[in-house]
């Protein structure tokens, strides 16, 4: 009960935040992002956390939605809403044309064949200048603003949207934790050979999972070009800043647990947005090692995350306590 | 009527026959032995059946149909599954969520659930049910293994070895449960070292030695069967001297 | 005439990848740890060689025992320290602690030598030998003649030394190597610190016709996990098999793809063999 308490309070408080900041400001910015990138963790965390598959390759389905939705409104005036929907299209077939060759991988051979997905989808935006823009980058064209235009004269909206999405990935998340496919994902993640023994189709189950997460991370996407305005394939088919940093969000916060994400998003993202703040200017790169050495110290001394901290979120992945 | 039907199973691992040309046939609701030495061939032939491994050669039907080359889920849908011999539980689970997700086979997680409480109580563990896998002894972890088995509604199910490690009470209580399965219907075949247990609870028992069927017989038949004394109690009681 | 000049080229750069990506193979043969870290000690090797050259006047190839110095005790204290601890540790944390060290050290570099890009200037840094209508690369030769060394040195490490047959002894069973008296941690630091040793070695060989910059790492990581994929992750043998073939794929793509593809090439190949044949081309795995 006290689970609910909690979640209830944390959405009242992410509710009223936008309110108490400037509509135009730079927190409002960063909360957004925070949001969103909470949103791409949990997203994450449906391969990474419940099927134990290690995706370093996510910023694929990412870039996919930041330049579907983009790409259908330059180029024939549909609105952002629906190229989300045809994102979720798109980022469900590459998730499935990337799930069919890696499915058989595991650990490190399945972590390196993602990373090499997003590097080559990375390249072929680069390369592919007609549709994306190239290397230069892509701007969303200005819509009058209105909400089926998804534009907005300010951020609070898109801080509200971004919450939105965070509350949905995250029902999304726990309704799968909680049903046959949860159970299902748990088997394989601990036993594979077990969990076909006992007539699970671990094929299909991990291409189930792969694919939801597939379309969600896409749908973000979405999200993400509405906010940013501007972006270029460096940046969202990134390894580092996309692929690499939303899995550390979900293992720091704590990997398999619906709070880890949340959590793990609330300490970065404005974390680094305060240290870009203070270092930029005299030491570049020192927020970034700061992160290296919380990640190292999290993963020696608190491998399960941030969320064991607090024992009521700390639901052990079969549901018994702790 | 036959149920299981093997014909011609072979298997090579790089030099190893593992098994060579293995062939029988159970009828519904016997009980049937599988014996043999160490490095027989017992837990490959296991793993076959339920698809776990793919023969070279051979096939298998259950209730008629082919089975060879299907993937174990496909197998285990059909009615056939196995419990490990070195235990292969979802250790961060608990004991209920064990067996549970085997009873999602065929049904939905609530009626699972009350199917996993129901398995849980005839092999004992209902007690333990909200106790985290990887904490449980080795015997207990057995049962729970018989259990999840037992939950995906099986026809003929496959037990290599639950009695390892068992004290003579729950040993009998496990050629008890092994009884009322066969009363229930299911099928049983029956991997053990203990061969006074097998002896007791099986109708009818088979012999690999070297991944070769050497002897299917009554046990009083394989109890003085030349050859099977030669080949595995006379290895065998080499081994108790 | 073109395609044999590729061949030859790719052939020299494959030499020089397959002496950086040991240390990859090496590291997983041994603990079953892929070290997603491993590419930044060619940066660091670069580092240290190139103020080797601008502060004592070294070059780079005479440099290159000192990179590998380097690189062996920041090695030693890593694997003793961090990645010792996470052996047991589910994949997922083996590889987020490796990609902290990568974080780390590029990041480090960073803060401590900026991110401009640097070289250096060798006498025979633009010069080529003719064979026919064959040019053959000075810098590039030097540096294959230095891997092969280098390569041969490890292999008779690994085939002659009492510490390379303890290692291997390790890799194949490590309960069974400590009953024999083997320390079982103290091959894994060996291994680690001689492992990514290598990969600094080779970064310090190729600044001669390489830049340094703390993203320096970047540009090796999938060029490295191809070539120990290609050759079979775990084996050594592969590595340089892999090595060689990874430079010539490179030297060929060049000859027919815009030089944006090219890297292209490298990661399509990289996901088919991993896909196909996880266990590598060369087949000798774990």
């Amino acid at each position: 009960m006290t689970r609910w308490m909690i979640g209830l309070g944390a959405l009242a408080a992410a509710l009223l935040l936008p309110l108490s900041l400037d509509p135009q400001g730079y927190w409002i910015r960063v909360l957004t992002f925070t949001f969103l990138f909470a949103a791409m963790a949990q997203a994450w965390n449906i391969v990474g956390g419940l099927a134990n598959q290690t995706s370093l390759g996510h910023a694929a389905f990412f870039g996919i939605g930041a330049y579907t939705s983009t790409v259908l409104l330059i180029k024939f005036g549909i609105s952002p809403w629906i190229g989300m929907i045809a994102a979720a299209g798109l980022g469900a077939v590459a998730a499935f044309a990337i799930a069919i060759p890696t499915m058989r991988l595991q650990g490190h051979y399945f972590a390196l064949a993602t990373l090499a997905f997003g590097e080559v989808l990375r390249v072929v935006a680069n390369v592919w200048t007609s549709v994306t823009g190239g290397a230069s980058g892509i701007s969303v064209p200005f819509s009058p603003p209105s909400v089926a235009n998804y534009s907005f004269k300010l951020l609070r909206p898109h801080a509200y949207i971004a919450l939105a999405a965070l509350v949905i990935v995250t029902i999304i998340f726990e309704a799968i934790r909680r049903s046959a496919m949860g159970y299902r994902l748990r088997a394989i993640k601990e036993n594979p050979a077990a969990a076909e023994v006992i007539g699970i189709d671990t094929t299909k189950v991990k291409l189930q999972a792969a694919i939801i997460s597939g379309m969600l991370m896409a749908m973000l996407g979405t999200l993400y070009a509405q906010v940013a305005v501007f972006f270029d394939p460096d940046t969202v088919f990134s390894a580092g800043s996309v692929s690499i940093r939303v899995a550390l969000i979900a293992i720091l916060g704590g990997i398999g647990t619906p709070a880890g994400p949340i959590l793990g998003a609330f300490f970065i993202i404005p974390l680094e947005e305060l240290m870009n703040d203070w270092f930029s200017a005299s030491a570049a790169g020192l927020s970034q090692l700061t992160f290296g050495l919380i990640l190292i110290v999290v993963i020696l001394w608190r491998p399960r995350g941030f969320v064991t901290l607090f024992k009521s979120l700390s639901a052990r992945p079969g549901g018994a306590p702790a | 009527m036959t149920i299981l039907d093997v014909r011609g199973i072979s298997k090579r691992f790089g030099g190893l026959q593992a098994l060579s040309d293995v062939t029988f046939s159970v009828g519904e609701g016997q009980i049937v032995g599988l014996i043999g030495p160490n490095g027989a061939g017992k837990t490959t032939f296991f793993s076959t059946l339920v698809g776990l491994i793919k023969p070279d050669r051979g096939s298998v039907a259950l209730e008629g149909r082919p089975i060879v080359g299907l993937k174990p889920h496909r197998v285990a849908a059909y009615g056939m599954t196995k419990t490990f011999q070195n235990v292969a539980l979802f250790g961060d689970s608990t004991v209920l969520d064990n067996v549970l997700t085997a009873g999602l086979l065929r049904h939905d997680v609530a009626a699972a659930r009350h199917e996993a409480r129901r398995c849980l109580d005839r092999v004992g563990l209902l007690a333990i049910a909200g106790k985290q896998a990887d904490t449980l002894s080795f015997p207990e972890r057995a049962r729970v293994e018989l259990a999840r088995a037992l939950c995906t509604g099986p026809k003929v199910l496959l037990l290599d070895e639950v009695m390892a490690a068992l004290n003579p009470v729950e040993m009998r209580e496990i050629m008890e449960l092994i009884r009322s399965l066969r009363d229930d219907g299911i099928t049983l075949l029956v991997v053990e070292h203990h061969m006074r247990a097998i002896m007791a609870v099986c109708d009818r028992i088979l012999v690999l030695n070297f991944g070769k069927l050497l002897a299917d017989g009554t046990p009083k038949e394989i109890a003085s069967h030349p050859e099977v004394i030669e080949a595995y109690l006379g290895q065998s009681m080499e081994k108790h001297r | 005439m073109q395609f044999v000049q590729a061949i030859v080229d790719g052939l020299l750069i494959g030499g020089v990848y397959a002496v950086i990506s040991i240390g990859l193979t090496l590291v997983y043969g041994v603990m079953g740890i892929v070290n997603f870290a491993q590419a930044e000690f060619v940066m660091i090797g670069m580092f240290v060689a190139w103020f080797a050259w601008s502060w004592l006047g070294l070059d780079p190839v005479l440099a290159a025992p000192l990179s590998f110095a380097v690189a062996f005790v920041i090695g030693w204290f890593v694997q003793g320290h961090l990645i010792s601890r996470v052996l047991k540790a589910p994949s997922v944390a083996q590889i987020f602690l490796t990609v902290g060290l990568l974080i780390v050290f590029e990041n480090g570099a960073l803060l401590m030598f900026g991110s401009q890009f640097r070289s250096v200037t060798t006498p025979y840094q633009t010069t080529s030998l003719s064979l026919g209508s064959l040019f053959v690369s000075l810098p590039y030769l030097i540096a294959f003649g230095m891997s092969l060394t280098c390569g041969g040195a490890l292999w008779w490490f690994m085939r002659s030394s009492w510490f390379g047959r303890a290692m291997r002894a390790t890799a194949l069973n490590p309960s069974a190597a400590q009953l024999m008296g083997i320390d079982a941690g103290l091959m894994y630091r060996i291994a680690f610190a001689l492992g990514v040793g290598l990969t600094a070695f080779g970064g310090a060989i190729i600044l001669p016709y390489a830049t340094v910059s703390p993203t320096a790492g970047a540009d090796y990581v999938i060029l490295m996990f191809t070539v120990v994929v290609l050759g079979g992750l775990g084996s050594v043998a592969g590595a340089v098999v892999g090595g060689l073939a990874v430079g010539i794929i490179q030297a060929l793509s060049a000859l027919v793809f815009p030089i944006q593809l090219q890297n292209l090439v490298l990661f399509l190949v990289f996901i088919a063999v991993l896909a196909v044949r996880p266990q590598g081309l060369v087949g000798a795995s774990r």
